[in-house]
């Protein structure tokens, strides 16, 4: 367990600090739209940031992996084709990115790794600097007790804060979040403020009702011993829109296009993909391994939750953020939590 | 640098036409140095790119231990396809290559080997077949089962030739339609079984084409007795970063496209959707 250092840093000093971070770097922090949503946006001035706010439906993971990203530029006007790398992003700090995020960017760093190391999303990874929030306003369907998820956790944010009113407790969790509280005023924290820390934490767990208990999914879906009927009824009730996939912080899949801006130029370019869509599969043949809906959303909860993935990222990939009950369409009958328990409840296969 | 995703440039050298829809592209790498270096094993495969339509993975069908060139076999099917089809010697391809896992060479050494191969799933057996043959000493009893829709749907006419004129191998092929052409067994591969002799406990089989008919050939050499671990396939999928990363061919917790392609059955039943 590292020894995290701990200290009191004034709002209003980070605020400024950050301001002027802003015009070196992007800095992007939770800011309150015109029709009063908050989400994650770039910011020029500190009183654009706001501290009220429920996490937003959609996960930070845009800004590590976005929705469209170049892989490289073609020029096919020469004699020989000229291919040119995408330019390296540039530095950003996220600011306020919750617990359940923090640990759906630990997924994505296990993913993109590995033999096959993803070069393009470490270079936007290691230019990117995570201030996380501790949580103290979970949404009614946050789920991240039952998934290790938050509301605070022991590593994987570079500097990690907990609003404890004038003051953040802020915890340095690496360099980078090191380098920030060195050019802030801040006194050494001790055993008061992690005791009030505590006491705030306890109260948002009580906020949250734990409705996933994934380890008896876990063990059916591992065991291939979930009933195929109910594959079969969420296959029915699946409007495979993707939404699901799309909104979860651990999805990473993604296509692979070619687009030409002119006759001889453009670009190779990756973007989301979600393996709900029925053309995810769906080969140059005609040959579609999933082309029924109840493969699909099997597929889904089998990325999730079957032992051989668990054993390979080290958890399930689920973070209890709950974005997936709240866009679901199929009226509360495919999120995360709902699965769970319908397979606990019904789906089960006698053994034999 | 982004390697993992950016192609290095291939010059066609060579286009044969193998079928009324399949040819064969034969190249070697436009940088001299890279060319040089550039080795892969029999089963890997490419990622191959016609720059501004996309890219699409193929097999080697070429021998391995043939340095300087390499070749792939690619029916027009798709939109890469296509473009490839209407390309020309000279013309260039984008190539990420070698990737994914490889067929056992020397595991297998001492043992009989059987192929079954259907239409378009010999060019992958060819990259084997072709380094064993240049072996050949070191394996048992050698038999190529090559079945095809019609005559004409055969790929590698000329190569076929060659292995039937050989005295130690046995190649024996089966088209579902004949035509005037055709005096050869009439049927599917997989009634080519009886028209050899198999020692199940001594060979290792090698089977690749459409999906189905892997089914039937497996389902054959299981009731034969073959061991599940000395019956060697390959499984496809839709595929795009080729690296394990954009999740498109996972089956289960593999990723066909570097846990694979090639795998026993041993491996295949366990997992859970094939």
């Amino acid at each position: 367990m590292p020894i995290i250092e701990k200290w009191l840093i004034s709002k209003t000093h980070l605020f400024e600090r950050l301001e002027s971070l802003s015009r070196e770097q992007t800095v992007i922090a939770p800011v309150r739209q015109s029709d009063g949503e908050v989400s994650f946006q770039p910011i020029r001035s500190a009183d654009e940031i706001t501290l009220e706010y429920v996490n937003e439906l959609h996960p930070p993971k845009r800004f590590l992996q976005p929705v469209f990203e170049p892989l490289f530029t073609f020029n096919l006007g020469g004699a020989r084709p000229q291919l040119t790398a995408a330019p390296p992003p540039s530095p950003q700090i996220l600011f306020g990115v919750r617990s359940c995020d923090v640990q759906g960017f630990r997924h994505m760093d296990g993913f993109f790794s590995g033999a096959f190391k993803d070069d393009l999303y470490w270079q936007r990874r290691n230019q990117t600097t995570v201030i996380s929030m501790a949580c103290l306003q979970p949404a009614d369907t946050c789920f991240c007790i039952c998934c290790n998820g938050g509301p605070y956790l022991s590593d994987g944010f570079d500097l990690q804060l907990t609003d404890l009113g004038e003051l953040f407790l802020a915890e340095v969790g690496s360099s980078k979040g090191a380098a920030i509280v060195q050019t802030c005023d801040r006194q050494s924290a001790g055993d008061k403020e992690e005791r009030h820390r505590q006491a705030l934490m306890q109260a948002c767990d009580e906020k949250m009702i734990p409705t996933a208990y994934l380890a008896k999914a876990v063990i059916a879906i591992t065991n291939q011993r979930v009933d195929e009927k109910l594959w079969e009824e969420m296959g029915l009730e699946c409007f495979s829109c993707g939404g699901c996939t799309h909104v979860c912080p651990c999805c990473t899949c993604f296509e692979v296009l070619d687009h030409r801006e002119t006759e001889k130029t453009g670009l190779r370019f990756r973007c989301w993909d979600s393996c709900q869509y029925a053309g995810f599969t769906r080969e140059a043949s005609g040959h579609n391994p999933r082309a029924q809906s109840k493969e699909r959303v099997k597929r889904r909860f089998y990325h999730k939750l079957s032992f051989a993935y668990i054993q390979a990222d080290g958890h399930p990939g689920c973070v209890g953020c709950g974005r997936c009950i709240t866009v679901c369409q199929a009226f509360g009958l495919l999120d995360m939590a709902a699965v769970v328990k319908r397979i606990r409840r019904e789906g089960q296969m006698v053994a034999e | 640098m982004q390697k993992l995703y950016l192609p290095q440039l291939a010059v066609i050298d060579q286009i044969v036409d193998e079928t009324a829809d399949t040819k064969t592209f034969t190249m070697h790498f436009d940088n001299p140095h890279y060319n040089a270096e550039f080795r892969y094993l029999s089963g890997q495969f490419v990622e191959a790119s016609v720059l501004g339509v996309g890219e699409a993975p193929f097999g080697f069908c070429s021998n391995p231990n043939r340095t300087g060139t390499f070749a792939v076999t690619v029916r027009a099917i798709g939109r890469v396809t296509r473009a490839m089809h209407a390309m020309h010697p000279g013309d260039l391809l984008g190539i990420r290559a070698p990737l994914g896992n490889h067929f056992p060479l020397q595991e297998v050494q001492g043992y009989d080997i059987l192929f079954v191969a259907g239409g378009i799933g010999l060019p992958p057996l060819r990259s084997l077949i072709e380094p064993m043959l240049d072996m050949r000493e070191k394996f048992g009893r050698f038999t190529i089962l090559y079945g095809a829709r019609t005559p004409a749907d055969r790929v590698y006419k000329t190569r076929l030739e060659e292995w039937a004129q050989r005295k130690d191998l046995t190649l024996l092929q089966t088209v579902d339609v004949p035509d005037e052409t055709w005096n050869g067994p009439v049927g599917v591969v997989t009634t080519l079984f009886e028209r050899t002799h198999i020692d199940p406990a001594a060979t290792v089989a090698f089977t690749c084409g459409p999906p189905v008919m892997i089914r039937f050939v497996i389902q054959d050499l299981l009731a034969m007795g073959f061991p599940e671990d000395h019956i060697i396939s390959t499984l496809e999928r839709y595929m795009k970063c080729g690296v394990g990363k954009c999740g498109h061919c996972a089956i289960g917790h593999k990723y066909i496209c570097v846990d694979g392609p090639v795998f026993s059955w041993r491996q295949i039943k366990k997992l859970p959707e094939r």
